[in-house]
């Protein structure tokens, strides 16, 4: 396959990827930042025995394909090892997500769907990624000097036990809880939304996303490094002198060759076109065109901006929270729990760790701004 | 019967389960003896499953269907 026609499979690749992300999650009202922020805020689990069935498939999914060849590259490039900044990045990203009322991918198929505070948090998310820039260096000799180990990046080479046998142990355990739920019901949910989609299958398509897209482009979806380009780009815009001068904006996030399509991704955080924005971009617009159709094929595309004035300020300050701490960590929720976790990775690990306190306290903080407003 | 609605279009989860949880608590006496009943109106799909299932839990009865855009949920006194 010629380089040209590598680039056209790959934004192809992604796109569909993305559009079929956004249909469905918009379809089954998949929220990854709901999954947390309920469990927490309402005492409800529904959201955890779906991604439950999600990681246990792209578990066994990914192992099948790294065993035949299929997945090419193991571990994901992208993945690195775990530290304290992981772990705080990941608080934070908590406490954003759960104020922005969605994580970074609910935050776009929801904006396609026509929610003008998700397109608030999403221009808060471009303003905290591009603001991460500015302390890089400082938080990047923190981040190195706390690392909890060196070297291994899986659990598996930490430990030195075979991959295949932790995915095992780890799938029969997942397994029987999933039959204890399915037995109780407590896999379906009632719902009389238009086309409703059942949360079940939405996390069977999202499993079987993340291998396709490890297969044919090589890491699972991540889409916050478009954040940073995108920002770093209006920045230009506005003060090139500086945004030329800011280090973080020259790094490189990937490069890796992808010998299935021939090509390779090399690029990072700053404004240009280059590797991450063939393997971003699309899968960005694409989530946003998957969650726009959706919504538009059953005529419930229609934005409103009478909101209280305390939630726009909530999605706002949660975009610019998840945007920083998604650099700072590095990755998502989206990267980390659909990609991360099912190769056990010991960065998603520390990711874990700090996202669920920090879902804990956006619950708290969020009920408190809510109250505030009320009591006004 | 005298009905209360309450226009959350634009809002997103989970400020209208909350606000839905706020409006239920506070309308308590009168929606048990069957004096009032709640119509909440949203956009949110999330909240058709959400809602209904805290006022289940309420012992309410709700009732949801699409209208417009989205969609009114009916909270009353329970009937059966």
């Amino acid at each position: 396959m010629n380089v040209e026609t590598g680039v056209v499979v790959s934004a192809v690749t992604s796109l569909a990827t993305g559009v079929a992300a956004g249909f469905v999650m918009h379809r089954s009202d998949f929220c990854l930042a709901g999954m947390l922020r309920d469990l927490f805020l309402f005492r409800r689990t529904f959201m955890l025995r779906m991604f439950a069935l999600m990681l246990l498939v792209t578990m066994l999914l990914v192992e099948i394909g790294r065993l035949t060849g299929l997945v090419r590259m193991f571990p994901f490039p992208g993945f690195g090892m775990p530290g304290a900044a992981t772990v705080i990045g990941g608080m934070l990203f908590g406490v954003g997500m759960v104020l922005a009322g969605g994580c970074v991918v609910g935050t776009l198929y929801r904006m396609g769907a026509g929610s003008v505070l998700s397109a608030v948090a999403f221009a808060g998310l471009i303003v905290g990624s591009v603001f991460y820039a500015e302390f890089h260096p400082v938080w990047k000799n923190f981040a190195d000097a706390t690392l909890f180990f060196r070297g291994p990046v899986t659990l598996s080479q930490l430990t030195g036990v075979s991959h295949s046998l932790l995915v095992l142990c780890c799938a029969a355990v997942l397994l029987t809880v999933l039959i204890m739920w399915g037995r109780r019901g407590e896999l379906v949910r009632r719902s009389t939304a238009e086309r409703y989609l059942q949360p079940w299958k939405a996390s069977l398509v999202l499993a079987c996303l993340t291998f396709w897209s490890v297969s044919v482009i090589g890491v699972p979806m991540g889409i916050t490094t478009t954040y940073s380009k995108i920002g770093a780009w209006l920045e230009s815009l506005i003060a090139p002198g500086h945004t030329a001068g800011l280090g973080y904006l020259k790094a490189i996030a990937f490069d890796y060759q992808n010998t299935l399509l021939g090509i390779s991704y090399r690029g990072g955080p700053g404004p240009a076109l280059d590797g991450v924005s063939l393997m971003q971009y699309p899968l960005v617009a694409g989530i946003i065109a998957g969650g726009m159709a959706s919504a538009i094929l059953i005529r419930e595309f229609r934005p409103h901006w009478n909101v209280p004035a305390s939630q726009y300020v909530s999605a706002l300050a949660g975009g610019i929270l998840m945007g920083l701490a998604a650099r700072m960590a590095p990755a998502c929720n989206v990267w980390h729990l659909m990609g991360g976790l099912p190769i056990m990775a010991l960065q998603s690990m520390a990711f874990v760790a700090g996202v669920v306190p920090g879902a804990w306290l956006g619950g708290r903080l969020l009920t408190h701004i809510l109250s505030f407003n009320q009591s006004r | 019967m005298p009905s209360k609605e309450i226009d959350m279009r634009g809002q997103i989860c989970p400020s209208t389960l909350l606000t839905a949880l706020r409006e239920m608590n506070a309308n308590k006496d009168l929606i048990r003896s069957g004096d009032l009943e709640l119509l909440f109106v949203t956009d949110n799909r999330d909240a058709t499953v959400t809602i209904p299932e805290s006022a289940a839990n309420m012992g309410y009865e709700a009732k949801v269907e699409k209208s417009g855009d989205g969609y009114q949920i009916r909270i009353c006194k329970h009937t059966s």
